[in-house]
């Protein structure tokens, strides 16, 4: 059997009593986009930092094509790094910057020209060769931090947050570039970032970082549409949950009492649950229905416009439930209730099966 | 375009760090006292103060050198002509160099380890250094002629460990004289270096040695050159202060091979010769002005002169 190109395998790091990352688990492909996203604190950064061998795990290995790379030290490691905070050595040129990988590997002047050149130009800086790193702006400098992490092709990329202290406009802008660069070169890139929408628009796979374990692995629509677990349901989409217990298992579904008495029908769930036991039902924004009128039963709740925000090409409803629980729901521009509502509406939403799920309680 | 250099600077300037700014505070000063003459003014009874008190005696006492004995250059050509003085002069220059390398060598791992150390520890050791520095003069020297001396500690633990046979001496010549000034200057080192290293980002370091850099490589290509303009500060006092040392090679070092300082006091204080005396501390002060216009020509104004 072919090895995976990389693996990273039950690792585990804690400082003192404080558990950074345990039980990591994971392989990626080559050529492969893989984003570690997750609040902060959840241990991206740690389990990158064992791949770049600043630290050793306690226990776990990690395989490049089938060898393990944990004996070898950082510099021997061959892997390209992009930092989040501005890491170009202050004293030299753009070009001697992107030029240093090179240096210490005591490549012939000729041949580090020509590499830094088209490293330059491939993250479309070319021509800032003579530059200081402090002239740059933030984003340039990023893009210097990826020419001179690339510039030795590496087989591996890891990009720790690169993107965090730049504005919104300019991040969108880079995160284009990034995926342009990896197109490219067809480098295989781990990113760590805590923002949903840039590992969704970035990303091959994702893989969900909480408290230290990684919860679910998958495509940004598998992560969406079959969320393994509450906390990635939270994480990917702003679903709301309301609290209900469990009626009547049938299957792989339930019927779901919730705080009103309203009985939501054959919902699926996502563990096995027991009658009597409490559960979370999970509401999509988007894949709910908002309606004057009340839906086939069992599959509708009547609720009371609280706040409505315009946000140009979509609006965002908060409706309150009759216990007082908030739920969402994102209507297109075209929708017939779009720009309609105010606060005080009472109406209903409704919702299809298969587009919600529950989460029963331990 | 313009909105992007914008939005973006206040990300810059957080990482640009002190540098801009201060020259922006530099700048701004100079205009102010040019449009508020009374800012002159108010500096004026301090200006004359600093004249009479600091400048006026140095330059009665160097004038000196070209009146006495009689009016002319016969003092500098004395210094300057036989083999005498020039060796003393060499003998200065070498242990100035020699204190200074020898400095700097032992400062770098003690600024870089202050500089990484967790902030309390660190405090601790600035504590121990800067008391160090406060303890009497004569009283750190005399220490060191007790170590030093024939039958001192170190000889004999030499002698103990069977390394050594006879007493090596240490005292009464140039070498008590390097190994005292070393003791001395220490902190005039590591405080200058510790606060270039402690501005230096670990990562930056990181970066490198992903980038393929051996510590070594990292250390020669990266961490040396950001910590030169500290080397720089530290060794131009530290040369500086060698050169015109007095206690120190008076108490370690020996009446054959004397240094500038040792000359001044012996001319003016045992032969009443003013006249070679201030030459020789003209000699010094020159040098020491040359030495800093040349840092300042290669690395700017330290810190806290801007
Ligand atoms: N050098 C360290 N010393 C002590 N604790 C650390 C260190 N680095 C990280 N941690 C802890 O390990 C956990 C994971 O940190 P990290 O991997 O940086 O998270 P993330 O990158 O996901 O924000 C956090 O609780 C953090 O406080
Ligand atoms: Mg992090």
């Amino acid at each position: 059997m072919i090895p995976p190109f990389l693996h990273i395998n039950g690792l585990r790091k804690t400082y003192g009593p404080v558990v950074a990352t345990e039980h990591v688990e994971l392989s990626i492909k080559e050529g492969e986009f893989m984003t570690f996203l997750g609040p902060s604190g959840s241990g991206k950064s740690t389990t990158l930092y064992i791949l770049a061998g600043f630290q050793d795990p306690d226990t776990g290995d990690i395989r490049l094509r089938g060898r393990s790379i944990l004996g070898v030290p950082s510099h021997k490691r061959n892997i390209g790094m992009v930092f989040q905070r501005y890491t170009l050595f202050p004293h030299l040129s753009v070009g001697e910057n992107v030029a240093f990988p090179l240096r210490v590997r005591r490549l012939p002047q000729a041949e580090i020209t020509r590499k830094v050149r088209r490293a330059l130009e491939l993250v479309r800086l070319g021509g800032f060769e003579e530059r200081k790193p402090a002239s740059l702006s933030g984003g340039q400098q990023q893009r210097v931090a990826l020419a001179r992490a690339l510039v030795y092709d590496p087989p591996v990329l890891l990009m720790d947050e690169p993107l965090s202290a730049l504005d919104k406009k300019l991040r969108e802008e880079i995160q284009y570039e990034i995926r342009r660069i990896h197109r490219e070169t067809g480098v295989t890139i781990l990113y760590v970032t805590h923002d949903q929408e840039e590992a969704l628009r970035l990303s091959d796979r994702i893989a969900i970082f909480n408290a230290g374990r990684i919860e679910q692995v998958g495509t940004g629509a598998e992560l969406y549409t079959s969320p393994a677990t509450h906390f990635v349901a939270d994480f990917i989409g702003d679903s709301s949950f309301l609290d209900g217990t469990i009626a009547a298992v049938e299957g792989r579904c339930a019927d779901l009492r919730l705080g009103d008495g309203t009985l939501a029908r054959r919902i699926p769930l996502h563990a096995p649950g027991r009658p009597g036991q409490r559960a979370e039902l999970m509401l999509r924004p988007e894949r709910i229905e908002l309606s004057p009128d009340p839906g086939p039963d069992g599959a509708s709740l009547p609720v009371l416009v609280q706040d409505v925000t315009f946000l140009g090409n979509i609006t965002d409803v908060v409706a309150l439930t009759a216990w007082n629980a908030p739920v969402t729901v994102r209507l297109g521009f075209m929708h017939p209730l779009s720009g309609r509502l105010t606060r005080g509406d009472r109406l209903w939403i409704r919702w299809a099966a298969e587009t919600v799920h529950a989460f029963p309680r331990d | 375009m313009a909105s992007r250099v914008t939005t973006e600077s206040p990300v810059h300037a957080a990482s640009g760090g002190v540098g801009p700014a201060a020259g922006h505070a530099g700048s701004a000063t100079v205009p102010a006292l040019r449009r508020r003459p009374s800012g002159l003014a108010l500096a004026l009874p301090a200006l004359v103060l600093l004249l009479a008190f600091f400048a006026l005696p140095v330059v009665l006492f160097l004038a000196r050198s070209v009146t006495e004995p009689q009016p002319g250059f016969q003092n500098y050509a004395a210094l300057f002509g036989g083999p005498t003085y020039l060796r003393i002069l060499l003998n200065t220059f070498i242990v100035g160099g020699v204190v200074t390398a020898v400095t700097a060598l032992l400062a770098f791992p003690v600024a870089w380890a202050l500089a990484i150390m967790p902030p309390r520890w660190s405090a601790l050791l600035f504590g121990i250094i800067v008391l160090s520095m406060w303890t009497n003069l004569l009283a750190r020297t005399y220490a060191w002629m007790v170590l030093l001396q024939q039958t001192g500690v170190i000889n004999r633990m030499l002698q103990a460990l069977g390394i050594i046979d006879e007493p090596l001496r240490l005292v009464n010549n140039l070498v008590g004289v390097t190994i005292g000034m070393v003791y001395i200057m220490l902190p005039f080192m590591i405080l200058p270096l510790t606060g270039v290293i402690r501005k230096i980002d670990p990562m930056i370091l990181q970066a490198a040695s992903l980038c393929g850099a051996t510590r070594g490589q990292a250390f020669r290509r990266i961490l040396l050159p950001l910590a030169a303009p500290g080397l720089a500060a530290g060794g131009l006092m530290v040369f500086v202060m060698s050169l015109g040392y007095f206690v120190t090679p008076a108490l370690l070092g020996g009446t054959s091979n004397m240094m500038m300082g040792q000359l001044v006091a012996q001319q003016v204080q045992s032969l009443t010769n003013w006249g070679l005396g201030a030459a020789a501390a003209f000699v010094l002060l020159a040098v020491t002005l040359l030495l800093y216009a040349m840092q300042i020509r290669l690395l700017g104004r330290p810190e806290g002169m801007r």
